[in-house]
């Protein structure tokens, strides 16, 4: 589909930032959250408990979800509902020290679970695919970390393809790069991708390469997940870290932060002031979620922390109607109708979305972002998708 | 800074910056060189229809949403432009109570009946006009109403004089909006020219308004070929009455019009093809407002045409 630019004519829509810094480090702040919902706590974790680097806090029931580890040495100040609070401390001489795990041995269900127990996700990584496609490409506007992770991580990178190789048992490799970017991975096919927004999503990647639409066996996996599974290759100790892009609109810069970084100390150690009435996003500026407080910590899947300045954008005007413009239908990279789909939710009526084929969404988010109505585009089709989750589950 | 008040949204949170206000204002921005032409043309009479016209649309729209419980939302400057819209319609020696009362069925059975702005199915101001050129046809039709002018209905020469009469049209008088017809639509350069910047800003699609023009063109050049001594050549069509209007500022109207590129096109071709069959073989001289409202019945059937989603089958 040729993208309508007299709708979007976005210069951010740009994925290629030409940005070659190496990340930064986060902040070491005082205090560290790590969101516990989902996990279930280790029976010797207790308030004032001694943690320390990869020590194991919580499992995940689910056996293709990785298990949740601390970040750095300190004491546990709190257990509420919703996190585990550690305070910081510097380290001491007798210290334990975690073992480092080797994965090279292990196969099959082995190296899965090898995987888990090393806080990382299993379920989302290709298994048994004919083709395995590498996204290198910034996933979405405002995201920069795609470019300096290919320049300065290659070990990093090229360890977590090996790995996913052993799962995925893929026949041919290729990574999809930017048009415009030139580094050589020797050894690998390489597919140029146009890098304009919404060219970098997965599905829209893989038509690219394959030429195709959903075809079956081909897996793909984004550059962030490939950099965490050679992360734990490379060290040997659980993943604890995360790479974030931060985003005002007078800063960008990509941080290596650890897992459980507290917002406020982010945005502090960047230099960056959130004030009243700002909306602070967790994930992507187009598809991420808006946060209520600053003290929230970064899970481990975080990849962009965005600050967006009250008054740069048209506020949402309460369940305001649907103008018809049609601009959500022209821009839809799924061929969907926006506008069906959100008037079926707002009202309900879950079942006409699926007759208007809400299963082939990707969730652009360019939807809302060309609504002249201002309406929550978006919102609407994940709600309608939830609902349909949930109607699924109640019956089986 | 842990407990700075912050504003939670939904995504996305990034913006086009485009809104129904801004858009809005573009289109009455567009249609102000029509507003100054017929100022000029038709004198304080065509001023005093437009601006009784905006006002009862505004004041109808205000009405109507008190009776529907629906929140105001007349600052979004939409009611304001119906009523321009319809105004433009009008000859400029409309008498005062059939301006006010073809406003406010534009907006209270056009719009708000519907479901107001984004729900209407007949272009709100074209269903007021409809209304009224069916009751008082002597009274809408500027070849009657307007009894003090030295300027002359293209059309009406046409359709009673036939082609002898209509053999020396002056263009640039037809340009400048020398010409009997609604006291704005006959504004025929300063309509193309808002148009065209409408088409510019991306606030109107331009694959309508440019297939209406090539569906007037083409049926009319069709019928001129065939026998010129009897219909006018295209130029004629696209230059006299309605027909600029209704291309750029009518059939484009959001809620009534396709939304994708196929339907858009069929939309745009049936509309110009539909006004040249009604002024040449039909009983009215300038078709377009009837060509609009069938188009607009038959915008449903076209949404249908529409792509497979993605990886369907």
């Amino acid at each position: 589909m040729t993208v309508r630019f007299q709708i979007m004519r976005d210069p951010r829509f740009h994925l290629l930032h030409q940005v070659t810094q190496r990340f930064s480090d986060g902040p070491e702040s005082e205090e560290y959250r790590l969101a516990r919902a989902g996990f279930v706590l280790e029976d010797t974790l207790r308030k004032k408990s001694e943690v320390y680097p990869g020590m194991l806090l919580a499992a995940h029931p689910e056996p293709d979800m990785g298990n949740l580890y601390c970040p750095v040495r300190g004491v546990v100040s709190e257990i509420n509902e919703r996190y585990i609070v550690i305070a910081a401390k510097p380290p001491q001489m007798d210290d334990p020290v975690m073992p480092t795990v080797d994965l090279s041995a292990l196969e099959g269900q082995e190296l899965l679970n090898g995987l888990k127990n090393m806080g990382v996700d299993t379920r989302f990584l290709s298994q048994n695919k004919e083709l395995l496609i590498v996204n290198a490409l910034n996933p979405e506007p405002g995201i920069t970390w795609a470019e300096p992770m290919l320049a300065t991580h290659v070990r990093n990178l090229r360890s977590g393809l090996a790995l996913l190789q052993r799962i995925c048992r893929a026949k041919r490799v290729v990574i999809a790069l930017p048009e415009g970017m030139n580094v050589a991975y020797e050894g690998m096919e390489v597919v140029h991708i146009v890098p304009e927004y919404p060219n970098s999503l997965d599905p829209l990647v893989v038509r690219a390469v394959t030429k195709k639409e959903n075809p079956p066996d081909v897996g793909i996996v984004g550059i962030h997940t490939l950099w965490g599974l050679g992360r734990v290759v490379v060290t040997g100790m659980p993943l604890t870290e995360t790479v974030v892009t931060l985003g005002s609109r007078n800063h960008t810069g990509n941080y290596l932060i650890k897992n459980g970084t507290r917002v406020c100390d982010l945005i502090a150690h960047a230099n960056i002031r959130a004030n009243k009435g700002d909306t602070v996003v967790v994930g992507g500026p187009l598809r991420g979620q808006s946060i209520s407080l600053l003290a929230r910590g970064l899970d481990r899947n975080t990849t962009g922390l965005f600050i967006v300045e009250a008054d740069t954008i048209p506020p949402l005007d309460g369940d305001v109607q649907c103008c018809n413009c049609g601009a959500c239908s022209l821009v839809c990279p799924a061929r969907l109708s926006p506008e069906m789909l959100s008037r079926y939710a707002e009202f309900a009526r879950y079942d006409k979305c699926v007759k208007e084929h809400i299963d082939a969404c990707m969730e652009c988010g360019l939807c809302g972002y060309v609504c002249l109505a201002r309406r929550p585009v978006l919102q609407y089709i994940r709600l309608a998708k939830h609902k349909l989750a949930l109607d699924k589950r109640a019956i089986r | 800074m842990q407990h700075t008040l912050l504003a939670v949204s939904a995504p996305p949170f990034w913006h086009c910056g485009r809104t129904i206000w801004k858009s809005n204002m573009t289109f009455l921005l567009a249609l102000l060189p029509a507003v100054v032409m017929a100022g000029i043309n038709w004198g304080i009479p065509a001023l005093r229809v437009m601006a009784l016209s905006v006002s009862t649309a505004v004041a109808a729209e205000a009405l109507g949403t008190r009776l529907t419980g629906r929140p105001l939302r007349v600052d979004n400057f939409d009611a304001a432009l119906i009523g321009l819209l319809f105004s433009f319609m009008l000859p400029s020696a409309a008498p005062w109570w059939l301006v006010m009362f073809g406003s406010a069925i534009c907006i209270l059975i056009g719009k708000i009946a519907f479901g107001g702005l984004g729900a209407s199915p007949l272009c709100p101001p074209v269903v007021g006009w409809a209304a009224l050129f069916i009751s008082w046809p002597l009274l809408m039709d500027p070849n009657t109403a307007e009894l003090s002018t030295s300027f002359i209905d293209p059309l009406v020469r046409l359709k009673y004089f036939g082609m002898t009469a209509v053999q020396d049209m002056n263009w640039t008088d037809l340009l400048l909006g020398r010409q009997i017809g609604g006291l704005g639509a006959s504004q025929t350069a300063a309509l193309l020219m808002g148009g065209l910047f409408l088409c510019a800003r991306g606030v109107i699609r331009w694959e309508i308004p440019c297939n209406f023009l090539i569906g007037v063109a083409a049926t009319a050049a069709a019928f001129h070929l065939a026998r010129p001594e009897l219909y006018a050549s295209p130029l004629f069509h696209l230059l006299t009455g309605t027909t600029l209007f209704g291309a750029f500022f009518l059939a484009t109207c959001m809620s009534c019009s396709p939304n994708r590129e196929i339907p858009m096109i069929l939309y745009g071709l049936a509309g110009g093809v539909l006004v040249v069959l009604i002024r040449n073989l039909g009983m009215y001289a300038d078709g377009v407002p009837f060509a609009i409202l069938l188009i607009n019945l038959l915008m449903p059937q076209l949404e249908m045409i529409r792509p497979k989603p993605f990886g369907g089958r």
